[in-house]
């Protein structure tokens, strides 16, 4: 009887295991395939709120509860009458909810927040070196711009807001294109139409210390059925969350069935923060393209800046509220 | 009556000796050394790069000096090339070669790509910086170096429409034998097709074609149609070279930092003034 009940289930996990595999598909030269289009737009917050404090994971009925709250508030937002000529809660940084595609429900992961470490949920803290360079750079985007290098890289169109790396689900254009050769990948996010081409076989030589990349030096390898792609020799002003140059990232990325892709990261910089911190989210595959986010082309706002902080010089005015209410 | 005779029959041969002229310029595909995908198909994926001037000027050119030589000296010059347009010059309606001549005027200040705007196609090909092929068989994505631009190439939508007009525009591609044939369509009109004032209007259609001849040669040919513009179809060709060294990556060539010196530098706080075009500030705007 016990024999017979073990083997039972070694067969259902066979089977299980085999239905599971069979989900995934796979290239011709027998890796995962990753290729498509993934949707990454997600409500999960990116740091655990307070109310949640140690809590993890949701149940079904609190995810339908919290997703419910989040469209309630943006419905709240987006008809609530301003009365303050100076009001911006409905008009932001230029956008009102009407330009806003932020995703309507929560990461599949079910978890209170993006961020899976440290245990808490919430960033690590800043060492005195990482506060002190976010500092400077906050006062340097706080003054009325002398050129377009005051000015942050989102806004210079240099690179995208949610397109990292790592991609973290931002205010739109939460879309990234992936497609697969035996030995490269490539990654497309929408925002700001900018590419990475990652060789897939370990890479060649690592790049010499002072040959610094926006999206910075990218090599992939593959884990078991997990790609991990670690990059590093990033500029000084990437600085993604406030991190610095010496930042290394590693993304992991494990297709989990047909239409799931898992998207874990680390970055570990304890020049700037006191421990690493580690995100975990699973996108769709979406049968939406990618569009041409042409932004240099386009960039009629950094033009308007510049005229407005020349006017403002020549009005002799001082002005240091140029930081986005966003970075506040 | 022979003798119009004669003359139409000298120059339907006339027509077909420039038909197998042109051809001739294409290299036959050497099937023993080149690579094949497991599709069957010829196997493009690898990073390519054109070693010709044609960014400058598709049409031939002697060298020439740019705005910048008082500060970059011999480093700042235009070298010289020979036309990749069949038949050396491009076909323009009388109007529009008068368009491109004033473009080639103030041809610094308003190339699109010196302002680090996308160059479309064809000219992303033959800008002087790498660019990368990942061929697989539902898409060819093709990643350039310059800007990080980039485009897919769809291999599985014949007889789709883009659903609005980019820089970059709607490629769809098909196999003709060994040969990758892609129609591009609905470019906006804000590119140029080089540095001398060569352009189109927003009815551009270019159909590329691109034959591995050899492990580590493409030949590349595109037909450049636009009826606002041109009295004709016409045609340009160049080998593309595989780059063969050890290491060869595409690196990162993002050119907006460098594009907002000449977008955005009369608001700059300094700004002293606009400067001639060998770099200096007259002396009347001090």
């Amino acid at each position: 009887m016990k024999r017979s009940t073990s083997l039972l289930i070694n067969l259902l996990i066979i089977i299980w295991a085999g239905n599971s595999l069979a989900q995934v598909p796979l290239t011709k030269w027998g890796k995962p395939s990753l290729q498509g289009n993934w949707d990454f737009r997600t409500v999960t917050p990116f740091q655990r709120p307070a109310a949640f404090a140690d809590q993890e994971f949701l149940t079904p009925d609190e995810v339908e509860e919290f997703e419910a709250a989040v469209l309630a508030g943006r419905e709240a937002r987006a008809t609530a009458e301003f009365d303050g000529e100076y009001d911006q809660q409905d008009l932001d940084v230029g956008y009102n909810q009407f330009y806003l595609d932020q995703g309507t429900t929560m990461t599949t992961t079910m978890r209170t927040s993006q961020l899976i470490y440290p245990e808490s949920g919430r960033m690590p803290a800043m060492t005195e070196r990482g506060r002190e360079t976010a500092q400077y750079f906050r006062a340097l985007q706080s003054r009325s711009p002398h050129g377009p290098e005051d000015r942050n890289l989102y806004d210079r169109c240099i690179l995208g807001f949610n397109a990292g790396p790592p991609m973290r689900s931002g205010a739109y254009n939460n879309i990234m294109k992936l497609v697969q050769t035996e030995d490269h990948i490539a990654i497309l996010v929408e925002m700001v139409n900018d590419h990475r081409i990652i060789p897939t076989d370990g890479g060649g030589d690592d790049l010499p210390e002072d040959m610094r990349l926006w999206k910075g030096d990218s090599k992939g390898y593959w884990e078991g059925d997990t790609l991990v792609i670690t990059t590093k020799n990033f500029t000084h002003l990437s600085r993604f969350s406030g991190t610095g140059q010496n930042m290394i990232l590693t993304e992991r990325f494990t297709r989990l069935d047909e239409n799931r892709l898992e998207y874990e990261w680390t970055v570990e910089d304890l020049e700037m923060f006191e421990d690493k911190f580690t995100a975990v989210v699973e996108m769709q595959l979406t049968q939406d393209d990618i569009y041409e986010y042409a932004c240099h082309e386009a960039n009629y706002a950094m033009p308007l800046m510049l005229s407005g902080a020349r006017k403002q010089e020549s009005e002799g005015v001082e002005d240091d509220t140029w930081l986005p209410s966003w970075s506040r | 009556m022979i003798f119009f005779k004669r003359i139409f029959w000298i120059l339907i041969a006339g027509a077909a000796v420039s038909a197998c002229s042109q051809e001739s310029t294409i290299p036959a595909p050497d099937s023993a050394t080149a690579e094949y995908a497991e599709s069957g198909s010829p196997d493009l994926s690898g990073i390519w790069q054109v070693m010709n001037t044609a960014s400058w000027n598709l049409e031939g050119h002697a060298a020439s000096k740019m705005p910048v030589t008082t500060i970059l000296g011999a480093l700042g010059g235009i070298p010289a090339g020979m036309s990749v347009v069949d038949g050396g010059v491009i076909p323009y309606l009388p109007d529009a070669l008068e368009q491109r001549d004033r473009n080639r005027a103030d041809w610094n200040n308003l190339d699109p790509v010196a302002k680090c705007y996308i160059p479309g196609i064809p000219r992303s090909t033959y800008m002087p910086w790498p660019f990368q092929i990942l061929q697989t068989d539902s898409e060819i994505f093709i990643a350039y170096e310059f800007g990080s631009n980039s485009r897919s190439i769809f291999m599985n939508r014949p007889g789709t429409q883009a659903p609005l007009p980019s820089w970059m525009g709607y490629s769809l591609g098909r196999w003709e034998g060994d040969t990758l044939v892609v129609d591009v369509t609905s470019q906006v009109p804000d590119t140029w097709l080089d540095a001398s004032g060569n352009y189109h209007g927003p009815n551009l259609t270019v159909e590329e074609r691109y034959t591995l001849i050899d492990d580590n040669h493409i030949q590349y040919e595109a037909t450049i149609d636009d009826p606002d513009v041109y009295s004709r179809p016409w045609k340009i060709n160049m080998p593309l070279y595989r780059r063969i060294e050890e290491g060869a990556r595409l690196l990162e060539y993002k050119c907006v930092e460098f594009g907002e010196d000449l977008v955005y530098d009369h608001l700059r706080r300094d700004y002293e003034g606009p400067r001639a075009l060998d770099g200096t500030i007259p002396e009347e705007t001090q």
